[in-house]
């Protein structure tokens, strides 16, 4: 038993988003400032109530939390920011309901604005591929030494494995991508809306084979924004609270590589049948995974999906490709994914826009893309956070 | 030699060994005089049991394709020219893993398991780098 019991103490109070788009031309300071804005406005409360602020992803593609304060205006008690990497959405939320819940803030707005295709150069790949040139290799596998560069060259790389250990095709890994398009086409804040079929994902080109465009997430400017409020706050708030009732950090180590999980092996991960056990995040909320209304994780590349599945226990390893077919992740199906749309056809907005729909859905507010009766919702990472949300 | 414009290797205290060992045609990784563990990459911990204490041994240089990936987009202009090309995780025989290219090879015919051998190629007067080929040799 922890010495303090975090369940259901900090809620998401509102959140908010920018125009998603492809070059919207406007700075990463100027969209968040207008996430920030339509969070507030969703919650019922105004910038003077903001004390605190964490950022998940600044330079060189977003804007940082200390100039977002001044440009803003912000008084704040305390901000916090993690480096310019789309995995800490989990653990911003973490922080911030630890902030709310241990009174060092009243109300806390995390979120990431991003301006990939504007004006700043790219970080990631290629010639700007400051993460593979890190000391002691980059985060995704790159070694640019060897042309190896990109964060979804790494992703391939367990799609390969993954293929060829559990005799699974790129056909079954197309039914991600046809099922995260059919979301997107309901939401009028995607980026991509055109319905597609398995036939248009095996003739999309291959970018980092074996991975085809189709399976590749979007790269967009925009900025998402979520309210996180001490539950006694957000109780008396426009909106009804969705609670954070189970929480579980972001895992590191010789046996973790981003993309898949323990037992996996690739890089330097030893080979063994993992089985997800009991993970914190549902000892901590007091559920299991068959409650969950609905399932959304950080689609960046399709087979996250599969990965994140399986590191979660919805399958064994191995099951997700036959896991996935059929509808099963669609809406109307046993366990929707990302019913935004994902990263792969809303947007990248670093797993931000997942957030602010996994609370619209809590709250009923998602109209044709409205989930049945929902009442808890799990942000489950193939990289081993996670974040249980449940209905106010 | 014609000028090399690929990404070279930011070569560092703790990794200088390392591609001192590929220049003079020896692949050496750090083992623990306490544990045995052998690591990669190059790191001033045995991660295993935290011992400062190492030797660089000699490998066999040997070792099986444990996965592989075909760039068809040229991230790097000094790419360009070579799309597509391979790049694959190479597990040595003795355990650690290598992100590597496959030379001698089609890359229609790269296969996971495939048993490899290192092949040195010295890029620059400076910096040789850890190829691999199928076994034996190449076939072209
Ligand atoms: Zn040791």
């Amino acid at each position: 038993m922890p010495a303090w019991d975090l369940k259901d103490q900090a809620a998401v109070s509102g959140v908010g988003h920018s125009p998603y788009g492809k070059r919207l031309n406007r700075s990463t300071i100027d969209l968040a400032g207008e996430a920030i804005r339509n969070a507030l406005d969703d919650a019922g409360l105004t910038r003077d109530d903001l004390d605190g602020l964490i950022v998940s992803f600044g330079t060189p593609i977003g804007a940082d939390a200390d100039t977002l304060a001044y440009a803003l205006g912000l008084k704040l008690r305390m901000y916090n920011q993690t480096w310019a990497h789309g995995r800490f959405t989990a653990t911003c939320i973490q922080n911030a309901a630890m902030a709310v819940s241990a009174g060092l803030a009243n109300h806390v707005a995390c979120l990431a604005s991003v301006s990939f295709s504007g004006f700043r150069k790219p970080m990631m790949g290629g010639a700007g591929d400051n993460e593979g040139a890190r000391e002691g290799g980059g985060g995704h596998g790159e070694d640019p030494v060897y042309g190896m560069t990109s964060p979804g060259a790494g992703a391939a790389l367990v799609a390969q494995k993954y293929f060829h250990r559990y005799g699974a095709t790129s056909r079954q890994l197309a039914s991600v991508a046809v099922a995260f398009r059919k979301h997107a086409a309901l939401n009028p804040a995607a980026l991509m809306r055109e319905p597609i079929t398995v036939e248009d994902h095996q003739n999309s080109r291959y970018v980092c084979e074996p991975l085809h465009l189709l399976d590749y997430c979007q790269i967009n400017d925009g900025a998402a924004c979520v309210i996180v409020s001490r539950s006694d706050r957000a109780r008396d708030l426009k909106k009804k609270p969705v609670y954070i009732s189970g929480m579980q950090g972001l895992p590191a180590g010789r046996e973790e590589f981003i993309w898949t999980h323990p037992g996996f092996g690739t890089s330097q991960q030893k080979v063994f049948d993992y089985k997800p056990d009991l993970q914190p995040v549902y000892q901590m909320a007091g559920v299991t995974q068959k409650e969950m209304s609905a399932f959304f994780t950080y689609d960046a590349f399709a087979i996250l999906v599969w990965t994140a599945l399986e590191r979660w226990g919805y399958c064994k390893p191995g099951e997700a490709a036959a896991f996935t077919q059929d509808g099963r992740i669609e809406l109307g199906g046993a366990l929707p994914i990302n019913t935004n749309g994902g990263l792969i056809s809303e947007a990248h907005v670093m797993g931000w826009n997942h957030q602010v729909e996994i609370v619209r859905q809590l709250r009923g507010e998602c109209g044709p893309r409205q989930i049945a009766n929902a009442q808890l919702i799990q942000w489950g990472n193939a990289y081993g956070d996670s974040l249980i949300y449940r209905k106010g | 030699m014609a000028e090399y414009k690929k990404p070279l290797p930011a070569i560092s205290s703790l990794s200088e060994p390392y591609w001192t060992g590929l220049k003079h045609r020896d692949l050496k990784l750090q083992r623990c005089n306490d544990c045995q563990t052998l690591w990669y990459p190059p790191g001033p911990f045995c991660p295993g049991c935290w011992s400062r204490t190492f030797t660089w041994q000699n490998l066999s240089g040997r070792g099986k394709v444990n996965s592989w990936v075909i760039f068809h987009q040229a991230y790097f202009s000094s790419v360009k020219d070579e799309i597509p090309y391979n790049v694959a995780e190479v597990e040595l025989e003795e355990g650690p893993r290598l992100l590597t290219n496959l030379v001698g090879i089609d890359n229609a015919d790269i296969k996971i398991g495939m048993p490899v051998e290192i092949v040195f190629d010295d890029v620059t007067e400076e910096v040789t780098l850890a190829k691999f080929r199928p076994l034996g040799g190449g076939s072209k």
